[in-house]
């Protein structure tokens, strides 16, 4: 409605000008150029507003509207395990191997696997890379030499949904499918697990053993 | 005897293409009354010992894992390692150049170079031997032993007496009222291997079923035929003393199957059978 009214009057004012400069066409040739541009910057309505294809480009008004990220800690999800004994709540597929490579590439196969069998894959996260180092003690002395340095990545996807028929299967796929020095590991979501995930704050702690 | 499923047998979920167990909805209330269903329930147990080494790759794969390597290699950093050998080497270099020009750097920093690790490493590598791929028993062809075939399934075939005939099967006990079938199967294990087995079944439901009838001379109003459903387990410890009851016994792999089992009970046996 808005919208249609300003495009009478623009269509009306056009018409207006048109005939205008069709009259002082036939006046005065030289002015005419100066007063045909004249006119459009001094209209208070753009001639282009007037086409039916205007804002023929706009899409964001249809998108859902977005609700603002919070940068918060992640609350944990747990759904209802076992309550219909038919279901798996949230299980955690955990990969272990001191080569990086391998197990970020057989992550990523579980977790299309996954995808492929329609499994509901919750998140895929890595832990916190853990250092060893080998100390080497020779014979015949006392002192510890530093042998190697061994690293160790830790790859989880976390599963939901999974039911008990189907769930050997999937083990027994997962599990004919492991690479060469690849630990596998299948147990249940648990706090402890969410909790391994964050950094400890030792401060924090501290202050809290002051107060309590 | 009333044919009606363990209370935790449940309905299969849709959509599998990997192993397609059969289809069957458990009504434990119906049963009751139902009428009695003249067939013979067995559980059979298949035990499978993993593969322990991967299988050799093909040409595709291995020319891809080359490939994947190059690439990996190439996008890296270098490692601490890597770092402290290039910067040793380019001193050498300098003092090689330059003939002991900074003397703070001879004061035994480096007692040891990267270098030298790296050939120490080497060394150590050499005289590490890896134990082979292929075992005696795979030479001589044993088939009773574990140790054949490290690279694929190998699962437990036992010679049973059914009706009048010795037929190589898995090992399958018949159904007693009142227990799980999965109960059924892990009994007809222990009977022929003994108790301390440590075979981990993954879940509660059958893999695969088997149904055959009893041929006309014995068969009576009761005693249609039989069904056999079978339930996967795998094998824990690899080393135990075999106390075999029965002598029969073999281990084989998928392909081997044909050898033995018949061809109807194997075309039931092969559909739940995922050999990679």
């Amino acid at each position: 409605m808005m919208a249609a009214v300003p495009k009478v009057l623009c269509w009306e004012k056009g018409a207006m000008l048109r005939q205008l400069f069709a009259l002082s066409r036939v006046s005065t040739p030289t002015e005419n150029h100066l007063c045909a541009a004249g006119a459009a910057l001094l209209s208070c309505h753009r001639s282009y507003r007037s086409r039916p294809t205007h804002g023929i480009g706009r899409y964001k008004y249809l998108l859902p509207a977005e609700t603002p990220k919070k940068k918060k800690d992640r609350v944990q999800m747990k759904e209802i395990n076992p309550g219909t004994e038919f279901e798996y709540g949230d299980v955690n597929i955990q990969m272990t191997s001191y080569d990086m490579c391998l197990v970020e590439h057989f992550a990523q196969y579980v977790h299309r696997l996954c995808n492929r069998l329609s499994i509901k894959v919750k998140e895929s996260y890595a832990m916190p890379t853990k250092t060893n180092e080998v100390l080497f003690l020779e014979e015949k002395g006392s002192k510890m030499q530093l042998d190697a340095i061994l690293t160790t990545h830790q790859r989880v996807v976390q599963i939901s949904g999974l039911s008990s028929t189907f769930a050997p299967i999937l083990l027994e796929v997962i599990q004919s499918n492991q690479p060469e020095g690849v630990h596998l590991l299948i147990k249940q979501h648990t706090e402890a697990d969410f909790k391994n995930r964050l950094k400890a704050r030792p401060e924090l702690e501290e202050l809290l053993a002051q107060m309590g | 005897m009333a044919g009606h499923c363990g209370t935790r047998v449940m309905a299969a979920p849709l959509g599998q293409r990997v192993a397609g167990p059969a289809r069957w909805v458990c009504s434990a209330a119906a049963a009751a009354a139902a009428a009695r269903r003249p067939w013979r329930l067995f559980g059979a147990m298949c035990l499978l010992r993993l593969p322990r080494i991967t299988q050799p790759l093909e040409k595709e794969e291995e020319e891809m894992m080359a490939l994947m390597g190059q690439i990996e290699l190439e996008k890296s950093h270098y490692s601490d390692h890597e770092i402290r050998k290039l910067e040793e080497e380019e001193r050498l270099k300098r003092r090689k150049e330059s003939l002991y020009d900074d003397d703070d750097e001879v004061t035994g920093r480096t007692v040891i170079m990267a270098q030298d690790l790296e050939d120490k490493w080497e060394q150590k590598f050499l005289r590490f031997k890896p134990a082979p791929r292929i075992t005696d028993a795979d030479k001589k062809n044993i088939r009773t032993s574990l140790n054949r075939k490290l690279d694929s399934n190998l699962m437990l075939l036992v010679k049973q007496k059914i009706g009048n005939q010795e037929l190589w099967l898995l090992p399958q006990a018949e159904w007693q009222p009142g227990e799980t079938l999965r109960s059924t199967a892990e009994r007809a294990m222990a009977t022929f291997l003994g108790d301390h087995i440590q075979a981990k079944i993954l879940g509660n439901a059958p893999y695969g079923i088997y149904k055959y009838k009893f041929p006309r001379a014995i068969r009576t109003e009761d005693n249609v035929g039989a069904k056999v459903f079978f339930f996967k387990a795998f094998l824990q410890s690899t080393d135990f003393t075999q106390t075999e009851l029965k002598a029969d016994y073999l281990w084989v792999t998928k392909n081997e199957l044909g050898d033995y089992l018949k061809p109807e009970y194997l075309k039931k046996v092969d559909r739940f059978l995922l050999d990679l």
